[in-house]
């Protein structure tokens, strides 16, 4: 084994330790989440969407699920499925779109998951799942008609998107809809703050499942970030401090 | 009997999992040969489910065309082009000059056109932000970016050459200290949030497979 590799294996080991520790401790020492104003406002978007039968949209990405653009939109359906539960009593149950054929299936079993568990399998339809377009431009390409189509008034996204989800965004602000928007894709995100109501920026996109409820391991892994986070950037500190005295090479 | 098919599904997907994450740490034959199998398969996989898109893709535009929704001739328009290029690429294989003749002059155009769109949605969302989100962190991120295009292009400013070289100073500064620090944060965000969603799906805490 490698040396970096058994370094990555053991920070890999303490985050999943963390992870399961404090799902097991958050009982007995609840974790306080700091204010998030796009998800708090996100929670009576929906409220409001239900009430008026207005349909919510979800854009899980225009990356595919394989490769390191995959984790986003894992988040992002984390996130469908609380939507989906919250949103499955309204006459327009929500409605999903992604770039690629595997998220769209995943969509598809994620919302007939969230459907059944509420007890509102009659709300299901396939085809509340959709492949927009295979490429970025023509995922976006498909977004205003949806958007209007469906009267839309809650647009969220959440996945991997380059510069054409700022279009998809502004689409989203264009009709007025309630937008929230995140991508891992660091100069996206500067375009996203610029576009979006309610931009989330760097590790907020992954923190919707905790916001929303889902369950406590989404509040622990939150809680593990946080401790991993502040070991590695210790590190960087000491390294720097080495480096700048002459002690490392 | 139910909770035995979802517990069998995640334990699949827990072991495949483990396979795949060990693959990357340890170099036995055999553990490699196996995680580039498991892989290989996850590619068919998500060739396969390709299509079930592009079959989603097309009961979409096929039920708006059928129920006569608004915008429906654009659906029909899509689904004639689907299956032109569909059978043509079939018959004559993806080189075929007809269809790179479509993807040149039909499908290129129409993305930079949108790619072009999107420089003004930028303006637009620039003076949004000066209008309706009037705090600290936008004044910050107009003023950055307001530095960072006069300092590509001085000449906007006019001024003398002292001028155009300290706003080039400031644009560097800003660029390469301030700009890549804030990157390097957000990508340390990105990356440990990242990593925590793998493990949730590791531990089955969360199954996008459905449960």
């Amino acid at each position: 084994m490698i040396e970096g590799s058994l370094l990555g294996l053991l920070l890999l080991l303490l985050f999943g330790g963390l992870i399961i520790g404090f799902t097991f401790l958050g009982d007995y020492w609840p974790a306080g989440l700091r204010r998030l104003r796009g998800y708090e406002e996100l929670g009576l978007a929906l409220e409001r969407a239900v009430e008026a039968g207005e349909r919510v949209h979800l854009s899980l990405g225009t990356r595919s699920l394989i490769g390191l653009e995959g984790a986003p939109a894992l988040a992002g359906l984390t996130v469908l499925a609380q939507i989906a539960a919250s949103t499955a009593m309204s006459d327009k149950p929500v409605v999903v779109s992604t770039g690629d054929g595997v998220l769209t299936v995943l969509a598809q079993d994620t919302l007939h998951a969230a459907y059944k568990k509420v007890g509102a399998e009659a709300s299901y339809h396939p085809i509340s799942s959709r492949m927009l377009g295979p490429t970025p431009f023509s995922y976006s390409a498909g977004i205003p008609s949806l958007l209007s189509n469906e009267e839309v008034s809650v647009h969220v996204l959440n996945g991997s998107f380059g510069a054409e989800g700022a279009l998809t965004i502004d689409f989203g602000v264009r009709s007025q809809a309630f937008v929230l928007a995140g991508t891992d894709d660091v100069q996206s995100q500067a375009l996203f703050y610029g576009t979006a109501d309610h931009p989330l920026i760097g590790e907020e996109l992954f923190a919707g499942g905790a916001y929303l409820g889902e369950g406590e391991v989404h509040k622990a892994s939150l809680r593990a970030q946080d401790i991993v986070r502040i070991l590695i950037i210790v590190a960087i500190l000491l390294g720097t401090l080495l480096k700048t005295f002459g002690v490392l090479d | 009997m139910r909770i035995r098919a979802n517990l069998f599904w995640a334990v699949i997907a827990i072991i495949v999992g483990v396979i795949v994450l060990l693959g990357y740490f340890f170099t036995n034959p055999t553990l490699t040969s196996l995680r580039e199998l498991l892989l290989r398969w996850g590619a068919l996989l998500a060739a396969g489910a390709i299509f079930l898109g592009l079959f989603n893709l097309f009961t979409v535009h096929w039920n708006k065309v059928n129920d006569q929704s608004e915008g429906w001739p654009y659906s029909a328009i899509l689904i004639f082009f689907f299956l032109v290029t569909l059978v043509l690429g079939i018959i004559f294989g993806p080189d075929f000059e007809v269809l790179i003749l479509f993807f040149n002059y039909v499908q290129l155009p129409i993305e930079a056109a949108m790619m072009a769109l999107l420089a003004v949605t930028l303006v637009v969302g620039g003076f949004r932000i000066v209008s309706q989100r009037r705090d600290v962190f936008s004044a910050i991120f107009i003023a950055s970016a307001l530095l960072i295009l006069f300092g590509n292009s001085p000449m906007l400013l006019g001024g003398s050459q002292e001028f155009t070289r300290l706003i080039s100073i400031v644009r560097d500064w800003i660029s390469q200290v301030w700009s890549v620090g804030g990157a390097r944060g957000i990508i340390l965000g990105v990356a440990l949030g990242a990593a925590a969603t793998g493990m949730r799906v590791l531990f089955g805490a969360d199954r996008p497979y459905g449960d």
